[in-house]
């Protein structure tokens, strides 16, 4: 079946879509807002986010692919926000497989390898 | 150690002895580790400091009950680190309980739940299995999740769980493959018992428990199961604690009597079988004793066998590479650089013959290992004086001579003990025991009264111990303890 990528923006929106597709693997790239020129807020985003694009392919059969912008600037940066308080993110980019505590934060989505080690291995 | 030097030097003869297995010219890799546990993951990352082509292959062979964990060794997955979060779970039941008595007011009743505590210690687990993955993968250190075992001169085969195998080769080998829990060797043993390789991860509260062994893992864990409120009995053959001060050994046996632990000294199970399936089921457990005709039985839900570990040496090959390994104990001797009988092949950890079981252990000595390798560092591992603590219910840190092994060494007269009760602030107000905790230090008379053995037991004991390892380390005398000026108020200013 190949896999899918849903788009989504803000934390209600993430938690349903995620729920939506229970039981099969699901990854997810958390990145800052695009302004009206498609350009973050957040650089590493900007840079991380065509690295992960190209390791896309390697996802296996099934999985569905979460593209999440989180919010603006502010509402990142405000230590109460429920992506912090629920998922425990700290810090974006951050490239996630739901439900594992197998991750990728900041630096580390830059590498090529070791976002196809996240997509690959078990 | 002669065959190997005509191996290194005659890599045309050693062809023609071994006939099927020729000793590569050029290896695959400078340096494969077979073991990915606490040993083998640092002196792996240490080597690729050095942009040296590093191998790891680690492999967990399932339990008989099949649990097996990810990558990281015993310390991570089935040791320490579960093991202390499950004692401070057990410590903060009993912080609840101290807690009314300095003014918290709660009405329900306190219950452990075991799946929470689980599912938030394997989800830790997983993230550390994880870290590990990323941190090699950034290194740039091959891992393979496959079993190694040596085939021929400087080659290996990795097999993994699907049963595929591979051929790798490599200039130099580190072997630390740890140990496993060892069995009773008595019926019902391997079908109806679990070990500490499965209790961290036990799917189902094991209720009413059975431990048999008196290792510090039998009491540590024995400890926890107790102070989250189970019904624990240990069955010990003989003595608590072996090779550890007996006089603190029988000190933490009695404060775990006294507070819940029941014990059967002197008995040793000749049979398990299942009265009832289930998880838990109820196991019957005979035992006889060990110094007369007398038999028991017992009925529990669990039996957690903790009677000691088992080198993972028989079945990795080295009888094709002529390492030699104690065959009583499965052991591997080593020289004073890690190095085995054969030059090209060293070894780590809990494997090692007479030398401290410990994480920290391992990784000074994997480290130092692999920078006299490649960096021509010339410090070896210090095996003396190296700290521990046992995380008993009532935790007991030392480092250094035991009481009787002083003795030994030294001789009675030559060696004066200082000791002392003490009763933590902390303790006082809800009412704890005023007479249990304990510290001592034995002093080598001829040598300027110079510690050398230091014996905490009481809260925080491993907090407690580390700087004085430290100081132990740098010659601490009597005098110069003695003229410390404390910190008050703790535990440490005794």
């Amino acid at each position: 079946m190949g896999w899918e990528e849903v788009q989504v923006r803000g934390y209600s929106e993430f938690v349903r879509t995620a729920q939506s597709y229970h039981g099969r693997p699901i990854f997810a790239l958390f990145c800052g807002d695009k302004d009206a020129e498609g350009k973050s807020w957040c650089p590493d985003c900007v840079t991380a986010e065509p690295v992960v694009r190209k390791e896309l392919h390697n996802l296996p059969d099934e999985s569905v692919f979460i593209y999440c912008l989180v919010g603006d600037r502010a509402y990142w940066k405000d230590p109460n926000n429920e992506f912090r308080k629920n998922l425990k993110l700290t810090g974006v980019p951050t490239l996630l497989k739901y439900g594992t505590p197998q991750k990728l934060v900041e630096e580390e989505c830059f590498k090529a390898e070791l976002v196809r080690m996240l997509f690959t291995e078990d | 150690s002669v065959q190997a030097h005509k191996e290194e030097d005659n890599p045309q003869k050693t062809m023609e002895v071994n006939g099927l297995t020729p000793v590569p010219h050029s290896y695959d890799y400078d340096l494969i580790v077979i073991g990915g546990g606490s040993g083998g993951l640092a002196a792996a990352k240490e080597a690729a400091k050095y942009e040296k082509k590093v191998m790891v292959l680690d492999f967990v062979t399932p339990t008989p009950q099949g649990s097996s964990w990810g990558l990281g060794g015993t310390c991570v997955n089935v040791g320490c680190i579960p093991k202390k979060l499950m004692h401070q779970a057990a410590l903060l039941g009993q912080a609840l309980q101290d807690s009314r008595k300095f003014g918290w007011q709660f009405t329900e009743e306190v219950k452990h739940n075991w799946m929470t505590m689980t599912e938030s210690v394997q989800n830790y687990i997983g993230s550390l299995n994880w870290g590990y993955r990323v941190t090699l993968r950034d290194k740039k250190v091959t891992y393979e999740n496959a079993y190694g075992e040596f085939v021929g001169p400087h080659t290996i085969k990795a097999t993994n769980k699907k049963g595929v195998e591979k051929l790798y080769t490599a200039e130099r080998f580190i072997i630390a493959t740890g140990e496993r829990p060892r069995y009773l060797g008595i019926p019902g043993d391997k079908e109806y018992c679990v070990s500490s390789d499965d209790l961290f991860s036990l799917p189902y509260c094991p209720g009413k428990t059975l431990v048999v062994g008196a290792s510090y893992v039998a009491l540590e864990c024995a400890g926890f199961l107790a102070g989250l409120g189970l019904d624990v009995t240990v069955m010990v053959r003989s003595i608590l604690l072996r090779g550890f001060d007996q006089d603190m050994a029988n000190r933490i046996g009695e404060y775990m009597k006294e507070h819940g632990v029941n014990f059967l000294r002197e008995f040793v199970p000749i049979k398990i079988e299942q009265i009832e399936e289930g998880t838990p089921g109820i196991l019957k457990v005979t035992a006889k004793s060990t110094t007369g005709d007398q038999m028991i039985e017992g009925e529990y839900n669990t039996v957690l066998l903790a009677i000691g570990r088992d080198p993972c040496t028989r079945k990795i090959g080295l009888d094709k590479v002529g390492v030699k390994i104690n065959e009583k104990t499965g052991k591997i001797p080593v020289n004073d650089e890690e190095q085995t009988n054969v030059p090209y092949i060293y070894a780590i950890g809990d494997i090692l013959q007479d030398k401290l079981e410990l994480t920290p252990v391992a990784i000074q000595a994997g480290r130092l290992l692999v920078r006299r390798l490649y960096a021509g560092a010339t410090t070896k591992c210090d095996y003396v004086n190296v700290p521990t603590t046992v995380f008993t219910p009532l935790e007991y840190g030392a480092c250094g001579y035991s009481e009787e092994t002083a003795v030994e060494k030294f001789g009675e007269k030559n060696i004066e003990v200082y000791h002392s009760h003490f009763w933590p602030l902390e303790w006082t107000v809800p009412s704890r025991d005023n007479n249990k905790c304990y510290a001592k230090i034995i002093c080598n008379i001829q040598d300027n009264e110079r510690v050398i053995g230091f014996h905490v037991l009481g809260p925080n004991a491993g907090e407690v111990t580390q700087g004085f390892a430290a100081a132990i380390k740098c010659g601490l005398t009597k005098e110069q303890l003695d003229s410390t000026v404390g910190i008050h108020p703790v535990c440490a200013e005794v």
